[in-house]
């Protein structure tokens, strides 16, 4: 009996949750003739080759090619067409950083850019193929719209609702398999809009990407064992950022911890940061990411979990936030 | 110097070991860039075993030549033949890709001793070893640099950056190689992004080209010596290669280009493996 | 002197297996009945030269517990010369052993029926009756939680030293929307526990999810493996495909053991 599973990477694909998106841009294909599609010979694990599949002759595959990949994508929205790119989030915002903050962002071109295995979410590839700072460089793009969706459901509602811009957009997705946090896609999405995903008074967890759905397990938890109230924010859109909700939250939680698969260095903690240094009101404030260094490799879960960026971690960090204490449940009987 | 039969035989037999290795290691790692590492075997063993001037014992020994991996995702390969080389200990390789080990997809050349430098994204690696030449020469040292790339890997603007400095500054201290195997990810590299006609290419941009194939100790071998021996341009060597050479499920198939596999097919690709006679 | 691979495989029948005849007593209104009232101990036991191994069952007003070790007075027990023909025969081979109590004949008579409906979890049962096959992915579900903690806690290391490297996760087996047709299996820093149904303080790290009781059939008599069977849809799998594999790996591993 065979031990073990034999797969290759066109089968890897029909066993991922993030089709939802490459649906939801075949759906708007049809119905927007001007949208087109662009990858780097990642068509296959960036999903955008579902719609490459379903509309040829609008796809356009760079190969290995990146810089030239946004440069031409640029000159198809010049030419009055939208494309969606799509390539791992490093390239985007490195290889081709120039590309898109020039060719793009200074042309104010609408071009929307799905940047994939943001973060630590490739874990295994290691730091070449990953990328914990691209919150930090787009953010300081004029122009960019920055968007890190909690899910795929999130990221569906997300290259939805942007095109209700006419500029660049940069929504950053995971490696595919991330679970959903959302059952249904009619939670109201807007770029810029903040959600409130459970409502809390002792402590208020802002998060974007996995780790929101972390903070909800987290929040579970800490509401059972140790009686504390946590206000979990999906902070979805980075640029422009919802400060009002997050001067709300220091004014009634007073204290604020920030968790995102990034470097903690000007990503969502900074930003989150900059609005509260300015409100000029006191909180106690934290921010938890990847502490100013290059991952380990691993799979992305045990890294999120070295890191304290899962349901776990966010616990722990609570926990020191408030100086408290809990009980366990030990019992590790088999229960058949 | 032609090889020997004695040479032939003990090259042959690294390579199936290689081969196998690869098999072994891309299950415990639960999948890997099999094809592309498959498809280097011949290049590898030989540069390995008979052309570069190193010493496992010494992976930071000054007087050696240097290796750098452009296309970086055929680490599977490259990390099993570092071990038995005699790098590190080969059981380290039954963590790859597991939490905090030295081994993942690309190499850490930080963590990995016999890896002169970390590759994985690829167009890197080029720039780097002209990089490394050009040292050689200024510190009027005698070792070479020598880069293998991707087939799909010279899509990437910086490699053709890095052909034309090699060729300006007649970086002849560097050997480098394509391992043209014709696929990269989405397909056939002429569907996805042709880049033929390849070997004029390099020419054009000033390099003395080598087309041989890349699975022929003799050929690989010829064409390595003469490099060694050219002073008037750098010399690239295109090796034509299959993807997934050596297990016959695999070979010349895109798919292949990642994958993972099941008890059974370790077996059935062995099989093969020890029976193939290549090179 | 049994090996380590059967006092593995006996301590899966024992601990893993036994325990789901509560489930049968429980699902099977006939074998209830036939038990009502019923108050007896029923032995297995191995000789080993490192000591014998063995467990029994209890059944007692009406309830059955499954019990390590040796009972004082069983009233009926099934000796065997080896750890090896134990296990043979609880794995439906042919093996050779005493009974001793044989005369009790109709309680020796309602403990064989029963044995007789774990035959249900072998590959080769391929039922028809939609209530045997609701009972066969029902007895599966469970045994994939069981056997996978037992196989833990029995100590083999290829999974010890998978489980002692985690943090608290919960691997969830389930048929879709069926709360009865579930059964989960926690592991944290090298302990596991399984237990039956949805788990409900944590979130599940993965989550099988078979889309019904017919699908989950070719998938569990393996005329469809994994890959496939998630490409037809039959099976969703949520979470890290990593760790998913790595149970398909060890469930592959338990049943060559016991199978």
């Amino acid at each position: 009996m065979a031990v073990g599973l034999t797969w290759n990477v066109y089968d890897a694909n029909t066993m991922t949750q993030a089709e939802i998106y490459g649906k939801v841009l075949c759906r708007l294909g049809e119905e927007n003739k001007d949208i087109v599609g662009l990858s780097a010979d990642l068509a296959k694990s960036t999903k955008i080759g579902e719609f490459a599949a379903m509309f040829p002759d609008r796809f356009f595959n760079a190969g290995v090619a990146e810089q030239n990949m946004f440069g031409m994508a640029a000159g198809l929205a010049k030419a009055g067409l939208i494309p969606f790119v799509s390539t791992m989030a490093v390239f985007t915002t490195m290889r081709a950083g120039e590309q898109v903050r020039t060719d793009i962002c200074y042309q104010n071109l609408n071009v929307k850019i799905i940047a994939t295995h943001g973060g630590i979410s490739f874990g295994q590839a290691g730091t070449t193929h990953q990328c914990t700072e691209d919150i930090a460089i787009t953010r300081a793009m004029a122009n960019m719209t920055v968007i890190v969706p909690a899910d795929g459901i999130e990221c569906a509602n997300a290259v939805r609702a942007c095109l209700d811009i006419n500029g660049p957009v940069y929504i950053r997705i995971g490696r595919g398999f991330e679970p959903n946090c959302y059952t249904t896609d009619a939670y109201g999405f807007e770029i810029g809009k903040a959600v409130e995903m459970n409502p809390g008074t002792d402590i208020t967890l802002i998060c974007c990407g996995i780790t929101v759905l972390q903070a909800l397990e987290a929040a579970r938890v800490l509401e059972k064992s140790a009686g504390i109230s946590a206000r979990v924010i999906n902070m979805h859109t980075l640029k422009p950022l919802d400060g009002e909700i997050i001067r709300k939250a220091v004014a009634e939680t007073r204290r604020i911890i920030t968790f995102e698969d990034h470097n903690i260095y000007g990503g969502l903690g900074s930003a989150v940061a900059e609005v509260i240094a300015e409100y000029g009101k006191s909180c106690a404030f934290a921010r938890v990411g990847l502490p100013d260094c290059f991952s380990l490799v691993g799979y992305p879960e045990d890294l999120y979990s070295h890191y304290k960026l899962d349901a776990d971690g966010i616990i722990e960090k609570v926990k020191e936030v408030m100086g408290k204490d809990f009980e366990d449940d030990d019992s590790w009987e088999d229960g058949f | 110097m032609p090889i020997t039969d004695q040479e032939l035989r003990e090259l042959r037999g690294h390579a199936k070991q290689l081969r196998k290795d690869i098999i072994d290691v891309t299950f415990w790692a639960g999948g890997a860039h099999i094809g592309g590492a498959l498809s280097l075997v011949e290049i590898l063993i030989l540069l390995y075993y008979k052309y570069l001037h190193i010493d496992p014992g010494h992976p930071d020994m000054p007087e050696r030549d240097r290796f750098i991996l452009s296309k970086g995702h055929a680490g599977v390969g490259f990390a099993p033949m570092l071990a038995r080389r005699g790098y590190f200990d080969f059981e380290l390789l039954k963590d790859f890709n597991k939490f905090n080990s030295p081994f993942g997809m690309h190499l850490d050349g930080n963590k990995v001793k016999g890896a002169d430098v970390s590759t994985g994204s690829l167009g890197h690696g080029l720039s780097m070893a002209v990089g490394m030449a050009l040292g050689a020469r200024l510190k009027g040292r005698s070792w070479r640099t020598y880069c293998v790339l991707g087939d799909g890997e010279c899509n990437e603007g910086s490699v053709w950056e890095a052909a034309m400095a090699a060729a300006h500054y007649k970086t002849t201290n560097l050997i480098t190689f394509v391992d043209r195997n014709k696929y990269s990810v989405d397909g056939p590299t002429e569907t996805v992004m042709g880049i033929e006609p390849f070997a004029d290419k390099w020419r054009a941009f000033g390099f003395i080209v080598k087309e041989v194939d890349g699975h022929s100790y003799a050929a690989l071998s010829q064409a390595i010596e003469e490099a060694q021996a050219e002073t008037k341009a750098p010399v690239v060597i295109i090796a034509h290669t299959i993807k997934g050479k050596g297990v016959d499920f695999m070979e010349d198939d895109v798919r292949w280009h990642y994958g993972g596999l099941d008890s059974d097919k370790i077996v059935e690709a062995k099989r093969y493996i020890e029976t193939a006679v290549i090179g | 002197m049994a090996s380590h691979e059967e006092k593995l495989a006996a301590g899966l029948f024992l601990h893993a297996l036994f325990p789901l005849l509560k489930v049968v007593m429980n699902e099977n209104a006939g074998v209830r009945k036939k038990f009502a009232g019923v108050n007896a101990s029923v032995q297995f036991l191995a000789r080993d030269g490192e000591g014998d191994v063995g467990a029994y069952l209890k059944f007692a007003d009406g309830r059955l517990d499954v019990v390590e070790g040796t009972c004082p007075k069983p009233d009926i027990a099934f000796l065997f010369a080896s750890v090896r023909r134990m296990n043979a025969m609880l794995g439906g081979k042919p093996a050779l052993f005493k009974i001793r109590g044989f005369y009790k004949v109709p309680l020796l008579l309602k403990v064989l029926a029963l044995l007789m409906n774990l035959t249900l979890l072998m590959p080769t049962a391929r039922p028809t009756d939609p209530e045997k096959k609701r009972l066969k992915v029902k007895l599966t579900l469970y045994m994939m939680a069981a056997s996978l903690s037992q196989f833990n806690k029995l100590g083999n290391p290829d999974i010890r030293k998978w489980t002692s490297m985690q943090p608290e996760r919960i691997y969830q087996f389930s048929v879709a929307g069926r709360e009865d047709m579930a059964a989960y299996l926690r592991v944290k820093a090298g302990r596991t526990q399984a237990g039956p149904g949805l788990y409900a303080k944590r979130r599940p790290f993965v989550h099988m999810k078979f889309r019904s009781v017919d699908d989950a059939l070719p998938i569990i008599l393996n005329e469809v493996n994994m890959v496939m069977a998630v490409e037809k849809g039959y099976l969703a799998l949520e979470g890290s495909p990593e760790y998913a594999r790595d149970i398909g790996n060890f469930m592959m591993q338990i049943q060559s053991l016991i199978m």
